[in-house]
Order: structure tokens, then sequence, then C-alpha cells
């Protein structure tokens, strides 16, 4: 029963007829002796020579509350195989692409990782991860296996910080997007600051899911405002992600007397914000709500999040670089549906991967080579030009974030007049599609 | 300062919904002597059987209310009568089969249905303002649905002849036995009347939580800490448990931390279940 | 089951040491067992990277399995909430690692540590309650505790501990061979201890507590002892496997490894499989629970019909089998093949079979009379 299982269907090289009949334990004893030799000292001839192709392992949420936007990821990294294949491969050897389901869960991801990924499939390059808590599980695993991964869905700066500390141990990661919490923070700073002023959001209340990556958002937002005299920070609430009841956090704001509630939400913003706008509370809701940056949201809640304004990465009408809509329209052709913001990143990261090992020198089976291709990349795609801190920095191998790279912009869910609602910029400037709506209840 | 109109209202329409659902824990407990831990469960397949019938097939409300009662009736009948009956009389093993029943019915919803799903499915929008608060409809209903409910459940008991076997039943089910009462169809009817009412909290949990397959677990916890407080098998200590809880719980969340919500609760349970395991009031079905 | 199998039992009086120790002296039964450590002693031959790595997981689960089968199988105190035990000891581990630097030599004795503490505090006051009260406060431990852990940051919550954790001996994922032998060699050592255990006195005296206290307390002894002991060497063995699994690469500190409700109904699930009050019941449980998962959700396969991959289903498939054996083996697979095995045995040594054959005038009644044996039940390992 053991032996015999089909685990790894995406292996060309085995005849399934013959892997019916043909007692496996052969080949298991191969393997398992090849993996106690690479264990001892052969680790490093990984790479193209064992396959004759390129391998990339994706790890998304498929299954449980968060699986759009593992579907993304794993949407944005199959287009991006599909268009590196058309035009060539890399280094004229296709890739193939191996989507695993993290289910969200860190320990289902890091055995995924372990045993699908690297030993059982020894992929040349791994993306995706979504949440902070499933990145770090992984984090020790990925430098074991000495291969690149490029996070595309996680914040938490606690991964640059090991790249940062012990960077020839932790080398092998990088973080193509979102920014990471801090960067995160400052921009939501930046937008506030030049923002809410105008907007009449003078008080303002800070809600948080009690998760990781909100930590440091706070962190560096608090004291920004607190030292700003146009606006006044009147509470800041840290609320358990599993169990709340949104209706009694939002009386704490409303007592409090506040303009606005700048949240930072992943999971637990649909309900949050649906609590929100159902109850008509007097104040406004904005930050970085995760659920409001998918374009489907509006439409899946029946109108819940309007009015409510999110970072995001992009918008469907975003025009970033000359890449954005191509990326956007190609996107939506394929799967018939609009890609949320890990499909932009993860979509990036492998074509950025790609053309780095593409022109590399040296061998692009070799990790450390492709490191230094990427710390020495300037990529633009499809949410702005992609460089990266480079060694010895404090946000080692994370994407650079700056007005002239990645910025992300800041949206509003507005009602069309038709029951229907678009995603519109409001910032910054540049790329603002419409003004600020107060919601029609306040 | 803080404006205490807001903190009772959520009390008491927090209270409504646990009440409903405590009381259908307490009956099942009163009558046949076993904890159901499916209880949560049934909540689940109400919200969703009132989504699917109600949204899915375009039944609107009516639809949603049928879905709500009928789905969970059936799957309180078939748990009674396919997994409980025969083992009804030893407890810790009625415990472990509702507890892996609730698993397997939980993990094949979370797998096959949708979650997420918010929608307003009885009744939208907000009351005018009274003395600066409004109220939404949706929490009027489930105060008034919640009351009219458990007031006519005590007339039940109380009136009816069903009503008083049931109360022999939870007594002495020997004696009720002697007098011709047919103990298991009255826990079967228990078991039914328990699932209902659990179906109908989780058709009134839908806009507020929306759906997933574990939205019964918390209230089916705070099931745990009402009926210990309010004594288990005793109706009228769960409706008073119901409402000691909620107002505990939302004073928690909006006067000392939002991060300690579900704790408090547990604790007291606790407390009272070393210091005076029998609760509040007493032990079988009382009104 | 009946008083011919007493001979049958572990019994080094009877005879040397030696004799004591020729496996072809024993039972079948334990000549099965061994042959079946003895094949999983050389599985690793036959296994691909990712297999051991899973097989060393279910070593784990396990492991658990047999901790609750201590107090639960054995003196019939019903836990739900055995998950605080491995979650005291692998976060005490964690955390000692993480924040004080200290090895895993050190950290995971000091994880067994506070784990046996973790069960003296609880169990003093919880044994003192019986039946459903007993098991609501099991039932609720484990959510007090994720509360504690939502409340203070260190914990990290929902998500559990993350960072750099150091693993036992240094042993990355890469090392697949050792780390299926380390679980492995700690799945041997805790069934040891806990076979000794139980065939023991005090393992008689247990079983004694699940048919009835009252008789135990006539005879002079006082359960409460016997129920705390249990009690505590279950959560020590628990937290044992707990701070050793996360110094492992399969696991991490999270709430979701260690603590999530549906640990422990798919230990009870396990131990129901295999058979509960018996421990090799658990450990067998407790593997084929941890493999039938791992494969079943890493395979592809589709249930026809109704167009379900396996991999999505699994719980449900293993909650409807643990019900049918709940009600149809009520001693679990393990008792039920030993019980068909000597009856086939007996048939072909033209041993008398009507010993058992009560039950076959009313199969229902033996049923239901096989399950109040099993809760009530007569004897340890049958």
């Amino acid at each position: 029963m053991v032996a015999g299982r089909s685990h790894d269907t995406n292996r060309e090289d085995i005849d399934m007829n013959d892997n019916r009949t043909i007692p496996v334990d052969r080949r298991s004893f191969l393997k398992a002796t090849g993996a106690t030799a690479a264990a001892t000292g052969l680790a490093g001839c990984r790479g193209s020579s064992d396959s004759g192709g390129f391998k990339v392992g994706v790890l998304a949420p498929l299954s449980g509350e968060t699986s759009d936007i593992g579907q993304s990821m794993a949407n944005g990294a199959k287009l991006a195989v599909e268009e590196i294949n058309g035009e060539g491969g890399i280094d004229g050897s296709d890739v193939e692409v191996s989507v695993k389901d993290t289910e969200g869960d860190p320990s289902t991801a890091k055995q995924k990782y372990q045993q699908d990924l690297a030993l059982d499939e020894d992929v040349d390059v791994t993306t995706g991860v979504f949440t902070s808590e499933v990145l770090m599980s992984l984090m020790d695993a990925i430098a074991e296996n000495e291969t690149v991964h490029l996070t595309t869905g996680a914040a938490t700066p606690e991964a640059s910080q090991l790249v940062s500390d012990s960077y020839d141990k932790y080398k092998y990661h990088f973080r193509t997007g979102p920014l990471n919490a801090v960067q995160l923070g400052q921009n939501v700073a930046t937008f506030a600051l030049n923002v809410f002023p105008d907007i009449d959001w003078n008080r303002v209340y800070l809600v948080m899911e009690n998760f990781d990556w909100t930590r440091p958002v706070q962190d560096v937002i608090e004291p920004k405002l607190r030292d700003s005299s146009d606006i006044e920070v009147v509470g800041a609430d840290r609320f358990s992600p599993q169990q709340t009841d949104y209706g009694t956090l939002y009386d704490r704001v409303e007592n409090a007397d506040a303009d606005a509630a700048l949240v930072a939400m992943g999971n637990t913003g649909g309900q949050a914000v649906t609590s929100w706008s159902r109850g008509q509370r007097p104040f406004g809701f904005g930050g970085i709500h995760i659920p409001g940056q998918l374009p489907s949201f509006y439409g899946d809640t029946m109108g819940a999040p309007a009015y409510s304004i999110t970072q995001n990465v992009a918008t469907p009408t975003s025009e970033l670089t000359d890449k954005t809509q191509d990326f956007i329209g190609a996107y939506e052709d394929k799967f018939d549906s609009l890609p949320i913001y890990t499909g932009y990143i993860t979509y990036d990261a492998l074509w950025q991967y790609a053309t780095v090992a593409g022109d590399l020198d040296g061998d692009p089976g070799n990790a450390d080579d492709v490191i230094t291709g990427l710390e020495e990349s300037s990529y633009t795609g499809a949410i702005g030009t992609i460089e990266y801190h480079g060694e010895g920095q404090r946000f080692a191998h994370d994407v650079i974030y700056s007005q002239d790279k990645v910025n992300p912009v800041f949206q509003q869910w507005q009602p069309d007049g038709n029951g229907g609602g678009t995603q519109e910029v409001i910032y910054p400037e540049d790329f603002a599609t419409a003004d600020y709506m107060k919601p029609n209840w306040i | 300062m803080v404006d205490i109109l807001p903190i009772v209202i959520s009390s008491i329409v927090k209270g409504s919904l646990y009440a409903l659902v405590a009381v259908g824990f307490t009956l099942i407990f009163g009558v046949g002597g076993v904890l159901n831990l499916a209880h949560g469960a049934t909540i689940t397949i109400g919200a969703y059987a009132a989504y699917l019938i109600g949204e899915g097939y375009a039944l609107g409300a009516p639809g949603a209310i049928a879905g709500a009662i009928i789905v969970p009736g059936l799957f309180g009948a078939l748990m009674y009568i396919v997994l409980i009956r025969r083992v009804q009389d030893d407890p810790v093993i009625v415990m472990i089969m509702t507890l892996i029943a609730s698993i397997g019915v939980e993990s094949l919803i979370g797998q096959i249905g949708p979650s997420g799903q918010q929608p307003q499915i009885l009744v939208s929008g907000n009351t005018p303002e009274v003395l600066g608060v409004s109220v939404q409809y949706h929490e009027l209903l489930i105060v008034f649905v919640s009351l009219a409910l458990i007031g006519a459940l005590f007339l039940y008991v109380n009136r009816t002849d069903t009503g008083r076997a049931i109360l022999a039943t939870s007594q002495d089910r020997k004696g009720a036995f002697l007098v011709g009462i047919d103990s298991s169809r009255i826990n079967l009817w228990m078991w039914v009347l328990a699932s209902v009412l659990a179906g109908i909290a989780g058709l009134f949990l839908i806009p507020s939580e929306g759906l997933s397959a574990d939205m019964g677990l918390w209230p089916l916890i705070f099931s745990f800490a009402i009926v210990i407080l309010g004594g288990l098998g005793s109706i009228r200590g769960s409706v008073v448990g119901a409402y000691v809880i909620g107002t505990v719980e939302v004073m928690t969340t909006s006067l000392v931390d939002p991060k300690l919500t579900g704790l408090t609760p547990l604790l007291l349970l606790l407390v009272v279940l070393f210091v005076r395991p029998s609760g509040l009031f007493g032990q079988e079905v009382q009104v | 089951m009946s008083n011919s199998d007493l001979s049958e039992r572990l019994d080094v009086e009877g005879g040397t040491f030696r004799q004591w120790l020729n496996p072809l002296n024993k039972p079948l039964r334990h000549k099965i067992g061994l042959l079946v450590l003895l094949l999983l002693a050389v599985l690793p031959v036959a296994l691909t990277s990712s297999e051991a790595l899973i097989f060393a997981s279910a070593f784990f689960f396990a492991m658990f399995a047999m901790s609750w089968d201590l107090v639960s199988g054995y003196t019939g105190q019903i836990s739900f909430g055995h998950t605080v035990f491995f979650t005291v000891g692998g976060y005490s581990a964690a955390l000692l690692n993480m924040e004080m630097g200290l090895s895993p030599l050190m950290t995971i004795p000091a994880g067994v540590l506070v784990a046996a503490l973790a069960g003296l505090v609880i169990g003093v006051p919880t044994l003192r309650l019986r039946g459903p009260y007993l098991s609501l406060v099991t039932l609720i431990a484990p959510l007090i505790l994720f509360g504690v852990f939502r409340y203070f940051p260190i914990f990290g919550g929902e998500s559990g501990l993350s960072g750099e954790i150091d693993n036992l001996f240094g042993l990355g994922f890469n090392d697949v061979i050792p780390v299926y032998y380390l679980a492995f060699g700690l799945f041997v050592v805790v069934l040891t201890v806990l076979l000794a255990v139980t065939r023991s006195d005090a393992g008689r005296i247990f079983t004694a507590i699940r048919e009835s206290e009252d008789a135990v307390n006539s005879a002079g002894l006082n359960p409460a002892k016997f129920k705390i002991f249990a009690f505590v060497l279950s959560a020590a063995i628990g937290g044992l496997a707990g701070a050793a699994f996360v110094h492992t690469p399969s696991a991490s500190p999270t709430p979701n490894t260690l603590l999530a409700l549906a640990i422990n109904i798919e230990i009870i699930i396990a131990v129901f499989i295999g058979g509960a009050g018996t421990i090799v019941g658990a450990a067998a449980g407790g593997l084929f629970f941890g493999l039938t998962r791992s494969f079943l959700e890493g395979s592809e396969l589709v249930i026809p019909v109704a167009n379900v991959a396996i991999a999505e289903v699994y719980l449900i498939l293993l909650s409807v089998i643990a019900l049918v054996i709940i009600y149809a083996l009520p001693g679990g697979l393990l008792r039920g093949s030993i019980v068909g095995g000597r009856r086939v045995l007996n048939r072909n040594s033209d041993e008398d079979v009507a010993t058992d054959g009560g039950e076959m005038v009313n199969p229902v009644a033996q049923i239901l009379n096989n399950y109040r044996d099993f809760l009530g039940g007569d004897d340890d390992e049958r």
C-alpha cells in the first residue's frame, strides 16, 4: 500500500502502467539511498541537469477561507510559466510548474515544502506562500534545501531579518511582494498624513487583527500619527481573529468619537467590514484590508465594502507600468477572472526569476549564481520596478519600496449606481481615478 | 464617558441568541442525560440549509426559514435514531460519538460548502435612532423570535400532556415508563426540538458571522458555560445563564480588551464547576 | 475474555528470564507484535524520503494516542483535552530553545516536566468530577489555554511560535533516515514504558477503576491516587512526544499542530479503531490513522460518483470508520482480530468453541455486551 502509491503524478519519466506492475521497492530504495547520498554532501548537484527542465514549486492556500488569494498565486504562476515557455523557456529548456495546497496552515505548508517540493520533486525554485506564519515555518527548510524562494504573499519583516542576520544560511529567501510590514506601515502613514486632513479623518482609532504581520504595521503607524499635529489617535485595539463581536468592537470606536477606523485586516476583514457597513457606523473605514483588495469582493458580498479604503498592489484599471494592463488582460482571458494582488506579484516574481536565470553567465541551476543575479536585477513588471535590498541591509532581499519602484496604491470601493461597485484609486495622485467619497450614511 | 446603552443592547442580542442554543442543549441533557456535542454542527447545518435553500434556490426568506427548521430537525432525528439510541445509557460514549459526528459533518461542509457569505437573509436596515442609538432590524428580530420561542417552550412543557411527559421522563425515567411514557419517543422528540432551535440560531448567525463550517463551535462552547452556570438540565437556568454569559462576553470585549473575547465565560465555567457543580438551578428539566 | 487467556499474560515468574526473552515462547499475538516492530525497524530501505518523513510523523501521532489511552482507555476518565499536554510540552521546549538558547537535549526533559506539572494541576481538581462534568472540563481546558495564547504575544496566538527552533541532533528534513529512527526509537520507548506500567499491578488497578471505583475503594485502595498517577504519567508522556516533535523537521509549535480539538478527536478515532484500553491498540490505531491521513491527503484519488477528492474528505471517511467500529467491533480492530484469530485457532485445535458460543444466538446482544464490556470492560489486552 505504501510503496504503490503513485504520489508523484507529475513525473513524466514514470510510465503509469509500469508503475502498477513493477515492484516499486527498487525505485523507492534507489530514491532513499539517493536522498542519503544527497544528505552526505552531494547536495550541490541539483538543478536543470537531472530532469532536463526547470521546475517551479508554488505553495499557496487552495482550500479554506483564503483560497481565492492562493488560487490567484497559482494562476499568476501558471500564466508566467506559459509565457516563459512560449518565449523559449529558460536557456532553451521548458519550465514546469507544480502547485501545492498549504491549506493556509504553517505545518501543512512545511510538510508540502519538504516532502513534496524538495524531496519528491526536487524543484529548482519555489514561490508563493501566503501569511507570515506560513513563511516563518518554512524559513529553515528553505535554508536547508538551498533553493531560491520568492515570497509573494507574506509581509513579516522577521524573514528579511533572518537573511540580514545570517546571510549565508538564509540568502535563498527573496520577497518580491508585498512590501514588508514595516514598509506597509510607512506607506499607510504617508497616505494618512497626506490625505486624512483633507477628508476630515482627524480622530482615528487603530483596529488591528492580532496577527504577526499587523504588529510592525501598528508600531510604525502609531508614533507617526501621534507626532502629527493634524491627526489624533484616539484609541488602538488589537482584536482576536477567531472570535470577535465586531458590533461591540465598533461601539468602542464610536465611544471614542473617532472619525475613522484605521485598520489592518487579513482573513478577518470580510466580517469586519460587513459589520461596519451594515451597522452604518458613523466613522470611516480604511487602511490595509485584504478582502477589499479582491476585485470580486464587492459583488460577492452585495456591496459590504462600499466606501471602505484599502491599500492595494494595483486595481483592474491601474496602469502602474506598461505591463500592468497586458498582464490583467492575459490573466482575464486565461482564467476568466481578475487577478488578486498575489497573482500580480507571483507573475512578476517568476518572470524576474526566468529573466535572471536566462541571462546568467553561470549555471542557471546553481542557486548561488541565481542569488547574485537577483540581487543585481532590476526588473520592471506589472506592479512596478522590482529591485531587492542587498546583503547587510536591514531588509535584505526584500523588494525596495520607493516612489519610482514599487509603490502601492490606495483604493476606495465606490458604488457605481447600478448595484455594483468599482475599485477607484484615490492616492497617489499620479494614478488617481476618483476622489474620496464619504459613506452615504454619515 | 462610556455609553452604556449599546452595551446593554448588545448583551440582550447575544443573550437571546445563546439562549436558543443553550436551551436545546439542556433539553437533551435533561431528558436523556447525555451531552450532545454535535449541537454546534447542527447550528452550522441550519445556517447552510437556510443559505442554500433561501439564496441558492432563490426561495428567499420563507425558504431560508423552512430550511433552517426542517434540515436540522431531520439531522437531529437521524442522529438520535442511528447513532444515539443504542448507546444512550452511556453518556461518555454519546459524547464521543457526537463529537466524531460533528467533526465529520463540519469537515464535509468545510470541503464542499461555500464560506464567508454573509447575506442579510431575513431583514435588512436599521431602526431610526432612539436615544441616539440605532439597532439593526436583524438584531431586533433575534431578540423577539428567541423570546417568543422560549416562551412557547415554557407553555408547552407546563401546559400540554407531552410537556408533562417530558418533565416526568427527565425526573425519573423508570417511573415515567411505568406510567406508560415511551421515553425513547420523548428523547427523539427532544433531539428534534433542540436541533430545530439550533438551526434557527444558525439562521440568525448568517448575517453577523457569515457562513463557515465551524460557525457553531463558539455558540456550543458558550452553551457549556451557560448550562453549567444555570445547572445542567434546567431550562430556566439556561435562559438566565445565556443572558449572564452574553453580558459578561460583551462587557469583556467593550470595557476590558477585545483580545480576551471567549475566555471569560470559560473561566466563569471553571469557577462554577469547582465551587458549585450543580449550577445555580437544579438538575432535571425545570421551568 | 475468558480465564484461559490469563495464562498468556506476560509473566516473568512463570519461567526463566531467558525463556521469557525468547520470542518463540510468546503467544502468537506477541510474536506478531514483535514481527511488526522488526518490520518497522527495517522499513526505511523500502521507503522514499518523503514517505519516511510521513512515518516519522505517524510515530509521534501514535505516541499521542498511547498517552491518551493510558488515562482514557484504562481508567475510563475520557479526556477531550489531552492536546493541552502535547502543547505544554511542545511550547515549553520550543520557548526555552528559542528564547534562552537551551539545547533540545535540555528542553525536551524540561517540556516533560512542565507537562507532568500541568497534569497534576489539571488532574487533581478535575478527577474529583465525574461523568459529563469531567469531560466538559477536559473539553474546555485546551480552549482556555488557547485563550491564554491569544492574550500574551509571546505565545504567538493563533499562528503559534515562529522563528528558529533547533532540531534534535541538528537533524534536518534531508536527514530522513535518522529522523525516522529517532521517531521510531522514541515510539518503542514509550510503548515499552506504557506496556510495563499497564501490565503491572497499577495497570490492573486502572482497569478496576474503570469498572468500579467503589470496588477499588472498598478494597482499601485510594482510586484518586491511581487516577492522578495515570493522569500525570500520561501528561508527561504526551509532553515528551510534543516536546520531541517540535524539535524535528516535521512539526512546528502551532496550535494547529498540537492543540486543536480536531487532534484530540483524531486520537479518539485512532484509538477506537485500534482498540481502547490496550496501549498496543492505541499504538497500532495511531500509526494506522497517521499514515492513512497522510497518504489520503496526498492522494489524487477521486470518489467516483460524488466527484470529491479523497484528500479532501479523509476525516469524514475515518470518522465513519470509527463510528462503525464502535458499533460492530467495540474492542477495536486489534482486539477484534485477536478474538477472531483465537476463534480460528481454537477451531483448528478442536478446542471448545462453546465458551464463545453464547453470542451466536443473538449477535446484537453480543455487540451491546461487548460494547459495555469495553467501557466497563473486563481486561486490558483483549
